[in-house]
């Protein structure tokens, strides 16, 4: 095993530590209450929020890993015709806030709600994070070997599944592991769509009692699912591969009439992820026009787009360093350093917003309500979406290009600046605008946290929304749903290029 | 060791807490508050505008929702930059001074309102009233049933939609439990649990009125009316009632402020609020009541004596956590 460098273990283990920051509070608050907190988690509800929350994380992984991976093989591997276009509709629903979704819905049809809404929802904002992962595997899959085991016989779906699968699970798993904690923690679109989970459990209990203690039973209950599913997916993911450079020309594969059944199947999910929300906020922004104060969604996108631009510089720095660790420098150490980071991915984000409240208020008050408490909460909350997207490319950098580099006398550090990270530079951008993605949709931490009197454009389209005024709500969604776009072209884009290497 | 250091810090906030009860005689001078808003920002910024002109005191407002506010309240302890919380509903501002983290309301102040609309012991005070209404749609509900509790017979099966975990509709639970018993309140949330479809807030509420998702819900008055302003009320596809005089489903609710730090500047801000100005800005803008003596309700509004609402002390309404247990036993929440 080899030593990794001083920087890369300080950066992991600052993330981790702040990490385990809202855990810390949650245990505080048992503590306070520990009968109260037991009684709490052994009603019969919370069995039937267990079967609740299970249902719905295990059907949206499942839905959301066949259909990003079925995109992500259409538009990368398959002959369909308008890939590129299918790709751009696959990475949409990215920007569109989850909540943004369901109320897109509920405008058309004033009945959808339930476990179906809310499946489908979902597993359609959230089969991006494995589309891109897949398709960005995929690209770099070898497709020698799959020509190799097609002449000796092998059908299409056993190629697929017993020599492409392995090569593009472990980033697979990774991105089902986003959507999982992502279902587990969701809470907007959860509640617009009324169904019940642990954590709109949790945040009744805040809103409904004040009741801390039951609310921390819960988030504590929620934190020991994650650490289950995070349990799973190490043990499903599979060795990272590492790539190895132009091995033979890339063919698409014919697939035949299909191609008709596989555009009608694009088409339909492009509907109804993208085109029917989008369709329904410009048609309430239109109406909302004349009410709308120019300078506040100036202002309002200025701190979005600053904020989210911060959050993803920091978050990529941490995640690259807490990445290369683990990846190339792995020890019982840095497994548990990034499992712990993992860790609070699933805990709400009003839990979170209020731990670092308490925390910022009476421990460290000179940064409470500014913009660096807030931008530690954004690191605490979407480490782990850049984390997931960072480790693959990471993992694909040659060892042998490390090798020479180091035998020639080169410092591991400057290895790292010199060769890891520049080969690696595509996939730590897109971490990074996954991040701030995700940071630009945020909502109840925001709110909790950001220094009094700054508004963003999703806190804007809560005060909207708060007043019952769709058609008033509805440009700030636009806009947020606008420029979250950009970050999502992007990375759609750089999936695009690899594309264009593809073609045999 | 840091669950210690944290321990630690519980231990003295709340020994603070209790210092902090105390009345002050002289209060503070300031030039600046801030101000926690759990009301909506479109509606009530003009009238904080108004008060930053007319004092010269400039005010920041911190907006999100009540409940959230109150726990962000309850975590900061002692250490909040807030000077004056400015909740929607009694339960929020009943939690933070329960907690000892509001400054007793100085008595002129508390005199200006009747006594029910405000804390019991004077922790914080009302400011403007809103009535729990019958939201319908005309066209499947011919008229208002007498009495809220006749929303628990059959005919009502999957028609009329509630929010069990909005505040005014504990309120509402609160006083059924205060007037008619925990048994007969049981028996009704139960047959709700059958009989209603279950919203988040009385906005989605209103909503699904309107699209004709469901025939009838429990409201307060004033999203009907906002949501007039907005479409115009010619264009409300639904209506809103009474139930008969003194019915529960008529309960009067009030939003409130509570001093979080004592100061001149935060007591004026109070003061301002229960001002002919303020009271006419709530009538005027937000369809609210007044709640002081002078002031009259907006032509549109039944005048809160006329109101057949039940006789409720408000401050009575603290004791949620009995309240909560029913709707939760009724699997409600």
């Amino acid at each position: 095993m080899r030593k990794p460098p001083a920087i890369l273990v300080f950066l992991g283990v600052c993330a981790a530590l702040l990490a385990l920051v809202p855990i810390g509070y949650l245990g505080l608050r048992l503590v306070e209450g520990f009968d109260k907190a037991v009684a709490e988690i052994l009603r019969f509800r919370t069995l039937e929020l267990l079967g609740n929350t299970f249902l719905l994380v295990v059907s949206v992984s499942l839905g959301a890993l066949v259909l990003g991976f079925i995109q992500a093989w259409l538009t990368t591997r398959s002959n369909i015709f308008l890939a590129p276009v299918f790709a751009v509709i696959a990475t949409l629903p990215l920007a569109i806030p989850s909540y943004v979704l369901a109320l897109g819905y509920i405008s058309v049809f004033p009945n959808f709600s339930g476990f179906f809404a809310s499946w489908l929802v979902l597993t359609l904002a959230t089969s991006p994070f494995v589309f891109l992962a897949v398709s960005a595997a995929l690209v770099r899959v070898d497709t020698a070997s799959e020509e190799v085991a097609r002449t000796l016989g092998l059908g299409r779906l056993a190629v697929l599944r017993k020599i492409t699968w392995p090569q593009v699970r472990p980033a697979a798993t990774a991105s089902v592991l986003l959507v999982a904690l992502y279902t587990l923690s969701e809470f907007g679109a959860i509640a617009l769509l009324r169904y019940d989970t642990f954590t709109r459990a949790i945040y009744n209990a805040y809103r409904g009692s004040f009741d801390r203690t039951s609310a921390a039973a819960l988030a504590v209950v929620l934190v020991l699912i994650t650490l289950v599913v995070i349990w799973f997916e190490r043990r499903y993911r599979g060795d990272y591969l590492e790539n190895r450079p132009a091995l033979g020309k890339r063919l698409r594969v014919d697939i035949g009439g299909l191609r008709f059944v596989a555009a009608a199947l694009l088409v339909t999910v492009g509907v109804f992820s993208v085109f029917l929300p989008v369709f329904s906020l410009i048609s309430w922004s239109i109406e909302g026009l004349g009410v709308i104060d120019f300078i506040i969604v100036i202002n309002a996108l200025w701190a979005s787009v600053s904020l989210a631009v911060l959050a993803g510089l920091l978050i990529g720095v941490f995640a690259t360093a807490l990445a290369i660790w683990n990846v190339r420098y792995r020890s019982k150490w840095s497994e548990f350093f990034e499992g712990a980071s993992w860790a609070t991915h699933a805990i709400p984000a009003v839990v979170v917003g209020l731990a670092l409240v308490f925390f910022g208020a009476n421990v460290t008050p000179w940064i409470y309500q500014t913009t660096v408490m807030l931008l530690i909460a954004y690191l605490i909350l979407f480490l782990p979406n850049a984390l997931a997207a960072i480790a693959t490319p990471i993992a694909q950098v040659s060892r042998n290009l490390e090798e020479v580099s180091q035998s020639l006398g080169t410092p591991a550090n400057r290895t790292i600046m010199k060769v890891v990270l520049p080969i690696a530079w595509p996939g730590i951008l897109a971490g990074m605008a996954l991040a701030s993605l995700a940071v630009l949709k945020e909502l109840p931490a925001t709110l909790l946290l950001r220094p009094t009197e700054i508004n963003t454009l999703a806190t804007r389209l809560w005060s909207a929304t708060e007043d019952l005024a769709y058609s008033s709500a509805a440009p700030y969604a636009l806009m947020l749903v606008i420029i979250a776009g950009l970050p999502a072209l992007a990375l759609n884009a750089r999936a695009r290029k690899a594309l264009s290497e593809v073609k045999g | 060791m840091f669950k210690k250091a944290l321990g630690a810090l519980v231990v003295a906030s709340s020994a603070l807490a209790l210092i902090g009860c105390s009345v002050q005689d002289s209060p503070l001078e300031k030039s600046e508050i801030t101000v926690y808003a759990g009301r909506s920002e479109a509606l009530v910024q003009p009238l904080i505008e108004q008060f930053q002109q007319d004092t010269g005191i400039s005010v920041k407002v911190r907006y999100a929702g009540s409940a959230e506010l109150a726990a962000q309240l309850l975590e900061e302890g002692n250490n909040s930059p807030a000077d004056v919380f400015f909740a929607q509903d009694a339960g929020a501002l009943g939690a933070v001074a329960k907690a000892g983290l509001m400054v007793q309301m100085p008595a002129e102040i508390l005199g200006m309102v009747p006594s029910s609309y405000s804390a019991a012991d004077g922790s914080w005070v009302g400011v403007s009233g809103r009535v729990r209404v019958f939201n319908y749609n005309p066209e499947r509900v011919s008229s208002v049933p007498d009495s809220v509790f006749d929303l628990a017979a059959p005919e009502w099966q999957g028609r009329v939609a509630i929010a069990p975990t909005n505040a005014s509709f504990q309120a509402f639970i609160t006083a059924m439990r205060v007037t008619e018993g925990n048994e007969r309140t049981a028996a009704w949330l139960l047959a709700m649990k059958t009989n209603a479809v279950i919203y988040e807030k009385n906005s989605a509420i209103l909503e699904a009125v309107e699209s004709g998702a469901v025939d009838a819900g429990l409201i307060n008055h004033y999203y009907w009316f906002a949501r007039g302003k907005e479409v115009g009320f010619a264009n409300m596809n639904s209506r809103i009632g009474q139930f008969r005089a003194k019915d529960l489903g008529n309960l009067i609710n009030a939003a409130g402020v509570g001093i979080i730090a004592d100061s001149t500047a935060a007591r004026s801000f109070v003061e301002f609020l229960l001002s002919e100005t303020g009271q006419k800005y709530f009538v005027e803008e937000t369809s609210e009541y007044p709640l002081i003596d002078g002031v009259s309700a907006g032509i549109d509004l039944t005048p809160l004596d006329q109101v057949p609402a039940p006789e409720i002390d408000l401050s009575d309404l603290d004791d949620l956590e009995a309240t909560l247990k029913l709707i939760r036993d009724a699997g409600l929440i």
